[in-house]
């Protein structure tokens, strides 16, 4: 909105400095948003010089009264503790009954719950007096002619949108406010034809459409310089009618901008003799008598009881009463009781946004001035905790950047090529947004990792070397008749291979759950090259080793297995992959790369952090430490290709016995000459240590045979070279 | 020459000499103190022998036994500091021929960083959980209820125009985005929808603000509540240096008997200070908070908030006291309870903050970019 500093004048006296004025104005409720000087003094050769500021002010949806100078203007009143002096309209009526003159009928009255109207006849369209145009200026409004431009001079004064018809070009000297008809279209004063959808409420004639309700007027009916006969409209508009159809075309006018925000019934009478009052004034003719007025006033607004002590419970600080019922009545309240408690007031017909306690206690606070509340009050001391997933959640986050990952933040929407590119979570069709978030990502995304290879792709094209990227964030898993479900995810890209980045998620892994230990299953998926992708679990040690290391049960009686057949306990770790499932891990395939144009090698892995996060043990507690030190033992065992070291891993740790401390592996050697074709030996040692006294070499070396003797039985293990 | 001399010259002698070995760079340092001290012709260990000669009788035996004891020491000490040069030259072969040069880089070690949003997201709730609120997250796709009904935002209201929002598509046409603003979601082949608990559908939507946390909090748990809510929000923009559909947010809100908008500022100021990273001694590192009215559905008085900022007012984000209709959405009784709700978009303080000009930026993952913070 902006304001005439001039026109200001006509109803508040403004003995401030203009920027105390914007200053105390923008503090309670009406924002600076830019200041200008306008005039002819800004151009020399101006016959008349003039000067005046445009004041833009910004108004929230909640203030359509401050859409005019009036509304402005009080709560300059208000807050300067001035007059203010309001116009009273009354134009003289001379002609006939504007019934015998024109007719309105309204068929939908819940699009417009009031019309009125007023006709003048013999009217001289001219140019506006020169007052009247230069406020028009400043305010940007183009000058057309005398009628127009005080139809948009009264709109601007009170808030109220007017629209002046050539009452001759009204077929049938007819109003008729209704929807529109199917497939009818409208020429707007733009002239642009627009086509109408069946709800859009029109204002037609006997026989056509003449205006888009609130909204814009017809080439056909507007005021051109032949004009002598107006009929002069000033209604109630429904707010949401207006907005769609302002927002359907696309037609956004000063008019439906208030029209959307709610205009003051009582207001509209007002405008409308205001409106002809000054077309008398300055464009001559006749004003019939009477007007026509359609439509049901609202229930009167209702009492609202403002009790003082509330003031102080919301605010902070006391508000003596007196100041309060003045502030109240200033701005246009009407007291209906007051006592040493409470006041009562019903709010002005143009403040429809005042209505309970609270919006009175808000009144009082911003006229009162929001500077008086301190800024040191002693609020209350409380403890406040970290959940345990925020601080296991950041501890991922810098375990992550510990390893030598940056972290990345992606658009939480990708393009239907994305979802399709790798689906490990899901295969339910993605949820879709009405609109595209960006361009043509319109799908709520299922996976990191298309986003992040799209980001690896980035920096590969600006020749960054080193692209280590990790990012934590949800994607969307669709259910049926249900929120989706949102997954915490952790993707990350490397340039490194298979096994560095495993290192990765092993290390993650320690850091935050060191009981815990990490799973894969071979997965085959097309964004991975062949045998090198897999799918991830995690699972408590004691649950993955089964109960043998940790509470000592008996054994089953041990029947050879023959290699390749499947053992119990290779069951058992897919089934835990099942129970337990963590993300995926795998270099990308020459498919997967092309997918998103890279060169280089990249490694991608995408956990979810429910079970992490889950399996963070909070609070540490210690391992007593023993004073004995480790024994060693290494093995280098034959096995056939099929055997896998998760395996020989498990049988190890299940049969080295109580005092084994590690396993750690250390290559594995194929020579087909040596060895045998389809075979080849792991080499591993095991850390042997006893928190009771020094283990003796007869003890490793017994541990290391049960071992030995478990790998030959489960999976036909020998020793290499019989060592 | 009395015993007491005697031993005082060993004592010297002892101290200077462990002193002298430990402290030899290399051979030739190591050499030059063998000689000055254990030298067999003027070392002073020598020196000192030939004062065992003027010792009385009676104390010989004793300054014999002391003179051999520092001896043994010292001949121990000397072949320590061989063994130790030794060791040093094994591992660095070319030390006494090749020149050193300490300017040569260290080896590589690579560092990863913390997204920027991140780290300002990470030290504003670090600030506010010093004053007592705790972190909360909740889901990203929300229903109406949260994200406009229970904040107070009328089935009327702008706010929920598709074109301000991005509602999810469904297979049926769902009501309210359409009787919202016309503009209805389009239908796609996806059966995606929701269907509230008295089987209406109900739209859903990837949440325009994070106050639809708080809503949930409220509705999870009587007050006292105190809490930042924090995440991703996504709203229509067109990309461009100020402006990207997906944004991040912070809102902190506190409801319990008695709290008032003073309350409200002050923790505002506090938080301020803390983050903008000065103590606050002096007149000119302290921050002032200043409020000038608003509008939000979800708070009433509703105020934009400023801070003081180089002479100026810096705009901060929106604040407010919750509006009795929100504490009587979640069941709070606001005859009871009082609280205040305020929020800040976390891009632009970051940017501000380490002067990044364009938002893009932030979403672009250059390792170049990323690497700065």
């Amino acid at each position: 909105m902006i304001v005439s500093w001039n026109w200001l004048k006509d109803y508040v006296e403004l003995p401030m400095p203009l920027g105390e004025l914007t200053e105390r104005l923008t503090l309670s409720g009406l924002n600076l948003e830019g200041l200008e000087k306008v005039g002819d003094d800004l151009d020399p050769r101006a016959p008349e010089r003039w000067t005046d500021w445009a004041i833009d002010l910004e108004v929230t949806s909640n203030r359509p009264d401050c859409l005019g100078h009036i509304g402005v203007a009080r709560e300059v009143a208000v807050l300067w503790n001035q007059p203010l002096s309001i116009p009273s309209p009354q134009p003289q009526e001379v002609g006939p009954a504007v019934s015998s003159l024109a007719h309105v009928t309204v068929e939908s009255p819940s699009l417009c719950p009031r019309y009125t109207a007023r006709v003048i006849r013999g009217v001289t369209i001219g140019p506006s007096p020169k007052w009247l145009a230069d406020r028009l200026r400043t305010l940007g409004i183009a000058v057309i002619n005398n009628v127009v431009d005080i139809s948009n001079y009264v709109m601007m004064e009170c808030g109220q949108p007017l629209h002046t018809f050539d009452l001759s070009k009204l077929a049938g000297s007819r109003i008729v406010v209704r929807q529109a008809r199917p497939g009818e279209s409208f020429t707007a004063i733009d002239h642009r034809q627009y086509e109408l959808a069946p709800d859009t409420c029109v204002i037609a004639d006997a026989e056509r459409t003449v205006a888009l309700a609130g909204v814009m007027g017809g080439t056909e009916s507007e005021v051109s310089t032949a004009t002598t006969d107006l009929l002069i409209e000033a209604a109630d508009f429904a707010p949401l009618s207006v907005r769609n159809t302002a927002r359907q075309l696309s037609l956004h006018s000063p008019s439906s901008f208030r029209f959307e925000r709610g205009v003051d019934w009582p207001g509209i009478d007002w405008a409308s003799r205001r409106c002809c009052e000054l077309i008398l004034e300055f464009a001559g003719g006749e004003l019939a008598e009477g007007s026509i007025d359609i439509g049901v006033p609202p229930a009167a607004h209702p009492e609202i009881k403002l009790r003082f002590n509330q003031i102080e419970r919301v605010l902070g600080i006391t508000v003596p009463g007196e100041q309060v019922r003045g502030i109240l009545t200033a701005l246009g309240g009407h007291e209906t009781h007051a006592c040493d408690h409470c006041v009562k007031f019903i709010a002005p017909t143009w403040r429809a946004d005042l209505t309970r306690e609270i919006d009175l206690v808000e009144e009082v606070a911003r006229i009162h001035g929001y500077d008086k509340i301190p800024e040191d009050a002693s609020v209350k001391l409380t403890a406040s905790a970290r959940s345990h997933e925020d601080s296991a959640r950041d501890t991922i986050g810098d375990t992550m950047v510990a390893m030598g990952f940056s972290e990345a933040m992606t658009l939480s929407a990708v393009t239907p090529e994305w979802i399709g590119c790798f689906r490990p979570w899901t295969t339910a069709a993605p949820l879709t947004t009405a609109t595209p978030v960006l361009r043509r990502a319109n799908c709520l995304r299922q996976s990191l990792v298309p986003s992040l290879l799209a980001a690896r792709r980035t920096n590969e094209t600006l020749s960054n070397p080193v692209i280590e990227l990790f990012e934590i964030a949800g994607v969307y898993l669709p259910e049926i008749e249900e929120m989706p479900k949102e997954l915490r995810l952790l993707a990350l890209t490397s340039g490194g291979d298979f096994f560095t980045v495993k290192g990765y998620l092993e290390g993650l892994l320690r850091t935050l759950a060191p009981q815990w230990q990490l799973l894969a299953e071979s997965w085959e998926d097309r964004l991975f090259a062949q045998g090198r992708g897999c799918r991830l679990s995690i699972a408590p040690a004691s649950i993955i080793d089964g109960p043998a290391l940790h509470e000592p049960k008996l054994q089953e009686s041990g029947k050879p297995i023959s290699p390749g057949q499947v053992s119990p306990g290779q069951a058992d770790q897919k089934q835990l992959a099942r129970d337990f499932p963590w993300g995926v891990l795998g270099e990308l395939s020459p498919w997967g790369l092309k997918q998103f144009e890279l060169r280089g090698r990249t490694t991608v892995a995408e956990i979810d952090l429910g079970p992490l996060v889950n399996a963070v043990q909070r609070v540490r507690t210690l391992d007593l430490l023993s004073p004995y030190p480790p024994v060693h033992r290494d093995l280098n065992v034959v096995v056939g290709e099929s055997v896998r070291w998760a395996d020989v891993e498990r049988i190890t740790r299940t049969h080295a016995g109580p005092h084994l401390e590690r396993i750690e592996y250390q290559e594995t050697y194929r020579d087909p000459q040596r060895l045998g074709k389809g075979k080849k030996s792991l080499l591993f040692s095991i850390q042997l240590r006893s928190s009771k006294g020094t283990l003796t070499r007869e003890q490793a070396d017994q541990a290391r045979e049960r071992i030995v003797t478990a790998l030959g039985q489960e999976l036909g293990g020998q020793l290499r070279d019989g060592k | 020459m009395a015993l007491k001399d005697f031993l005082a010259s060993l004592k010297s002698i002892r101290q200077h000499a462990q002193e002298a070995f430990a402290a030899a760079a290399d051979k030739k340092d190591l050499e030059a103190a063998r000689i000055e001290l254990l030298g067999a012709k003027s070392g002073q260990l020598r020196k000192v022998q030939q004062g065992l000669g003027r010792v009385d009788k009676s104390d010989k035996p004793e300054a014999g036994r002391h003179f051999n004891e520092v001896k043994t020491l010292l001949e121990s000490a000397f072949a320590e500091a061989q063994q130790r040069l030794a060791e040093a030259g094994a591992s660095l072969p070319e030390r006494e021929t090749d020149p050193f040069d300490p300017t040569l880089p260290g080896k590589p070690v690579r560092l990863g960083q913390l997204h920027p949003i991140t780290q300002t997201i990470r030290s504003m709730k670090e600030i506010m959980g010093r004053l007592g609120f705790s972190a909360v997250e909740g889901p990203e796709v929300e229903d109406d209820w949260h994200n406009f009904e229970a904040l107070n935002i009328s089935r009327t209201h702008p706010a929920r125009d598709p074109l301000d929002n991005f509602y999810l598509a469904t297979a049926e046409s769902h009501g309210t985005p359409r009787s919202a603003a016309g503009g209805n979601a389009k239908g796609t082949e996806n059966g995606a929808s929701l269907k509230n608990k008295s089987g209406q559908r109900r739209p859903m939507l990837l949440r325009s603000q994070t106050s639809t946390v708080q809503i949930r909090v409220m509705e999870d748990r009587p007050p006292p509540v105190r809490v930042i809510s924090l995440g991703r929000v996504y709203r229509p923009d067109t990309a461009d240096s100020t402006h990207y559909p997906m944004f991040h947010q912070i809102e902190g809100l506190l409801v319990d008997q008695g709290v008032t908008m003073a309350d409200l500022k002050s923790v505002l100021r506090l938080f301020y200070q803390s983050y903008f990273g000065s103590d606050g001694k002096s007149e000119a590192d302290r921050v002032h908070v200043r409020f000038r009215t608003s509008f939000f559905p979800f708070t009433e008085p509703s105020v934009e908030v400023d801070m003081n900022w180089q002479s100026g007012w810096m705009e901060m984000g929106g604040a407010g006291m919750v509006d009795p209709n929100v504490l009587r959405a979640v069941g709070y009784d606001p005859e009871k309870v009082t609280g205040f709700a305020f929020g800040l978009g976390v891009e632009r303080i970051c940017m501000r903050q380490h002067g990044i000009t364009d938002i893009r930026d932030l979403y672009q993952n250059d390792v170049r970019f990323l690497e700065q913070f």
